[in-house]
């Protein structure tokens, strides 16, 4: 359920998990397309992109997701779709992502 | 050249007022000299990782795997454009550096003289190296009084953290398994020692001190090599792989004879003929390892073949 009251934690432990290469959160990125919660299985439940098929870092935000998202009371599972359709671009990146990787010389 | 440089008093008063030093017009010519010596280092290291590393990534288990191994070499090959591009701001002839010098006249590790024979070996050197990187790096990062690489260095941090947790999650993925972790303690046992030479003589035989006077980086080789240890032994103990090294109170304690005999052929250290001098050491470095012409012919034919 988007709406369960667990979701909107579920997305503020996310903006806890940076891009491996870029110091800007995954929400931040655009990477993450929906965030759900099921509760009678203890299950967040993710749809992801990644910023290009040839990710080198595919695994490892997965990773990343995983770990954080299990330190939270109520989630014992976390299931993860990857998904191409949107396709992810630069539109996706917020501003303060924008700002971020300006500071760091990387130009969108 | 066209721009008058600063006198030394002037170059140590600006630093020391905690200006950071933006270009030749604020060098003195000894500034100069060792901040073109360390930024050689960086790019040269930079730059050698990457036909050491796509050797290696050739054993990749997957496509993925490789799409990675392969990322990483990109971002070395970026990071090392950065260095020569500063290099070429301060006068050096960055074509001669890359496509002409003479492979015995490169300045990177010994380490990366070796070859990485397999996907064990490249994630162990990602684990190892790439965190020998990420110390001496960072500490420029944080303490350098040249400011353009100061700033460009920001992206490089980030960068070289991707590729030591690369390393580390295919370490931890691949030591359960003890056929597995059998291939990463051979990596181990020879590349543990050769990146903890990696930082250099230690403070008290150390030759240049101006890295330090002019703030080129914060900590000394002894200092950067402590730290290494501190990330990379509790990371051994943690998945199983033993090193020559345990910690005693706030320090590490290497518990093989430092410096040692290397037997680059073998990729075995000769620990049974006891300590050696620093000057034994330095004459290998010098001679360099056995990929050394290998590795930069690759990086100067295609300038060869244009020309």
């Amino acid at each position: 359920m988007t709406d369960h009251p667990v979701v909107a934690r579920l997305w503020a432990a996310l903006q806890e998990v940076e891009d491996p290469e870029i110091p800007v959160s995954l929400v931040d990125m655009g990477l993450i397309l929906s965030v759900d919660y099921l509760a009678e299985v203890k299950t967040a439940k993710l749809r992801i992109t990644y910023t290009a098929m040839g990710c080198p870092a595919m695994e490892m935000i997965q990773d990343d997701i995983r770990q954080r998202l299990l330190r939270e009371a109520g989630v014992e599972q976390v299931d993860i779709t990857v998904v191409w359709d949107p396709v992810w671009t630069s539109t996706r990146l917020s501003p303060l992502a924008r700002r971020r990787m300006a500071a760091i010389g990387l130009g969108v | 050249m066209a721009i008058a440089m600063n006198s030394e008093a002037l170059t140590l008063q600006r630093i020391k007022s905690g200006k950071l030093v933006e270009g030749l017009e604020h060098m003195s010519p000894t500034y100069l000299e060792g901040i073109k010596r360390i930024l050689t280092v960086s790019a040269d290291t930079e730059l050698i990782s990457a036909p050491a590393y796509f050797r290696a990534a050739q054993d990749a288990p997957s496509l993925n795997a490789f799409g990675s191994a392969i990322s990483i070499v990109q971002d070395e090959l970026a990071h090392a454009h950065i260095a020569y591009r500063l290099l070429e701001d301060l006068g050096v002839d960055k074509d001669w550096l890359i496509y002409q010098r003479p492979a015995g006249e490169w300045k990177y590790p010994y380490a990366f003289d070796m070859p990485l024979d397999s996907w064990h070996e490249l994630v162990v050197a990602n684990a190892f190296y790439d965190q020998a990187g990420y110390e001496l790096l960072s500490d420029v990062y944080h303490s350098t009084t040249f400011g353009p690489w100061k700033r460009a260095l920001a992206k490089v941090d980030k960068e070289e953290t991707f590729h030591l947790r690369h390393g580390q999650q295919w370490i931890r993925r691949l030591a359960p398994d003890p056929a597995e972790r059998a291939k990463l303690q051979r990596a181990a046992d020879w590349m543990f020692m050769l990146t903890v030479e990696w930082f250099g003589l230690p403070d008290s035989e150390k030759r240049h001190t101006e890295q330090l006077d002019y703030g080129f980086k914060g900590r000394t080789n002894d200092q950067l090599r402590q730290a290494w240890m501190a990330k990379v032994v509790p990371f051994c103990e943690e998945v199983g792989l033993r090193v020559p090294a345990h910690r005693e109170g706030d320090t590490y304690v290497i518990d093989v004879p430092f410096p040692a005999t290397f037997d680059a052929s073998e990729k075995y250290w000769r620990f049974e003929e006891g300590q050696i001098g620093w000057d034994q050491v330095l004459k290998r470095w010098k001679a360099r390892g056995p990929m050394n012409a290998e590795f930069v012919a690759s990086l100067q034919r295609g300038w060869n073949a244009a020309t």
